[in-house]
């Protein structure tokens, strides 16, 4: 795994753009999860490795509202209230995940842009 | 990728979705607070009481708001059971929202195991908050039975249009029916200019919400004055629940100076715990984050003492609770008779006092918390040929008012009143003279 700082498709340099042009393979091989958003918040894009990380299989997560049925722990204003509030929004936040009730450290990235067809939340474990 | 493929993981998933998505927050934890397991309800409420998530220390979180949680557990001797149901935690208003009410949590603790427990979480602000209403209607129909007061009463439709008015409701106002009718029920409102109480319109709302709303205020007379009353408006009739269908209104007036409990009195019946006459928990916690703002302000320092009766559950299991009672009557005379008007003593529950102590100084708050002390151990309770004496035990903190809240105040000194009981009780420690990490 190459150091994050120098991987223009790390955690923390990856753009919308890019996250909405990678492949399938390249998009599964990414050390952190990756969740995108349809406009009306339904998960279209679940990479392998948060599948693998969060313990839920793709066929489980993807189609379902993600706020509301999959991952309550971040429906709240510290998440999900940012997509509904901003236009744009590109924010690192330290989080506490309750997926499958138990708590795991993360930092969130939160990607929301006019340009881009989904929302994608990016999940970097501790 | 596992694919979920025999019935026990598919039991196990669904088992986790149906905890996962519970309304009710759930925390399993070891005997040291670190968290397991947690649904997301619970961590939306921890989040709620500051910066909790990050220490995943459910100790850690609550013990701010409820330093008695440690003990409770601590003192708990068997493997397993249940430590307390619907422990409520007054977190006190969060400082973002002005107008919100008061959050209050309800806790549940069991435990499954030698190393493990379980805890739920539930925020119940709105029952708490629709409890005290009704405390305060049940005082005030309660003083209302008491005595042969006089009382009006008047009718109103659903949009606030006076229908009727009876006797004494037109010997009070000085209006006759004729006067009234038709007209919107305001005309009987005379507030102070400028007033920031609800005018009788925004009340009316309020009953139409709760049932009933209750007030102290002005009411007009004919010819321009004004007398002083209470004034309760109660919804009319069958409310139709699904169609939220109100058919009307009775206003009931009561001049005050026919109310055979003063203000004063009714205040007392809300705010005090009626065995010792201490101020009670939920109301202590009011007037205590009021004095520490107001201590802020002048940049003073503030003192908090908690007192614990030593042996209590001893006096309780041998001589019975009615004695336990006198021990706690005792105590309470004692306190405050040491006090007067120098701080706010409350009850916090159980045998657990405290007093707050505005603009006090490490100094003179060892005197009185030495006071205390001394006035609890010579107290002595006649039980036929038995004297019974008690003892307590006291910690103290003083801090910077505009540095502290009131929940880290009453952590500092319930640590030092722990260490009070563990270093033989009947004695006062200071909570700067043991380590922080107690």
């Amino acid at each position: 795994m190459s150091n994050d700082d120098d991987n223009p498709l790390g955690f923390s340099q990856v753009s919308l753009m890019e996250l909405d042009c990678l492949d399938p393979a390249t998009r599964n091989a990414l050390p952190y999860g990756i969740v995108g958003l349809s406009a009306d918040g339904f998960v279209e894009v679940y990479n392998d490795t948060e599948s693998r990380l969060a313990g839920l299989s793709q066929d489980s997560v993807i189609g379902t509202h993600y706020f509301s049925t999959t991952a309550q722990c971040m429906n709240n204003f510290m998440v999900a209230q940012h997509f509904e509030d901003e236009a744009t929004l590109d924010l690192t936040i330290d989080y506490v995940l309750t997926l499958r009730m138990r708590p795991t450290p993360v930092r969130l990235r939160l990607l929301k842009g006019s340009g881009s067809p989904r929302d994608y939340i990016l999940i970097q474990r501790l | 990728m596992t694919d979920i493929t025999t019935d026990v993981e598919r039991e196990h998933s669904e088992l986790l979705q149906f905890l996962y998505a519970c309304p009710v927050g759930l925390i399993q934890a070891d005997m040291n607070g670190r968290m397991t397991m947690l649904n997301p309800v619970a961590m939306q409420l921890l989040h709620r009481l500051g910066n909790a998530s990050a220490s995943m220390n459910v100790f850690a979180a609550l013990e701010g708001y409820a330093p008695e949680l440690r003990n409770m557990i601590t003192s708990f001797s068997g493997n397993n059971g249940q430590i307390c149901q619907g422990h409520r935690i007054h977190v006190g208003r969060p400082a973002s929202h002005g107008n919100s009410i008061p959050m209050v949590l309800a806790c549940t603790l069991v435990k499954l195991g030698p190393v493990s427990l379980m805890a739920t979480l539930e925020d119940v602000s709105e029952q708490v908050a629709q409890e005290q209403r009704l405390k305060q209607a049940d005082a005030w129909f309660a003083s209302f039975l008491n005595g042969a007061d006089e009382y009006g009463v008047v009718a109103i439709d659903a949009d606030g249009r006076i229908q009727a008015l009876d006797p004494v409701a037109r010997q009070q106002t000085g209006f006759e029916e004729g006067d009234l009718v038709g007209a919107h029920v305001q005309v009987l409102d005379n507030p102070d200019p400028g007033s920031a109480s609800m005018n009788i319109t925004e009340e009316i709302e309020v009953a139409r919400r709760d049932g009933w709303h209750l007030t102290e205020g002005w009411c007009a007379k004919r010819g321009g004055s004004r007398y002083r009353c209470q004034r309760l408006i109660c919804v009319r009739g069958k409310m139709e629940v699904a169609a939220q269908i109100v058919p009307g209104y009775t206003v009931i007036l009561r001049p005050l100076s026919h109310v055979g409990m003063d203000a004063d009195q009714l205040r007392r019946r809300l705010t005090t715990d009626l065995l010792t006459g201490a101020y009670n928990r939920a109301h202590f916690f009011d007037v205590a984050e009021e004095e520490i703002r107001r201590c802020a302000q002048r940049d003073n320092a503030v003192g908090l003492i908690c007192i614990d009766i030593d042996h209590f559950k001893t006096v309780n299991d041998t001589h019975g609770h009615a004695v336990g009672d006198l021990v706690l009557k005792a105590v309470a005379e004692a306190c405050m008779g040491v006090l007067r008007s120098s701080g706010t003593f409350a009850r916090l529950g159980g045998e657990e006092f405290t007093a707050l102590l505005p603009s006090s100084d490490p100094s003179t708050t060892i005197e009185i918390a030495e006071r205390l002390r001394a006035a609890i151990a010579v107290i002595s309770v006649r039980i036929g040929e038995l004297d019974l004496r008690v003892t307590a035990s006291l910690g103290f903190a003083v801090r910077m008012a505009a540095t502290v809240s009131l929940a880290e105040l009453m952590q500092h000194a319930d640590r030092a009143l722990y260490a009070a009981k563990r270093s033989g009780r009947d004695r006062v420690v200071d909570s700067d003279a043991i380590p922080a990490a107690a």
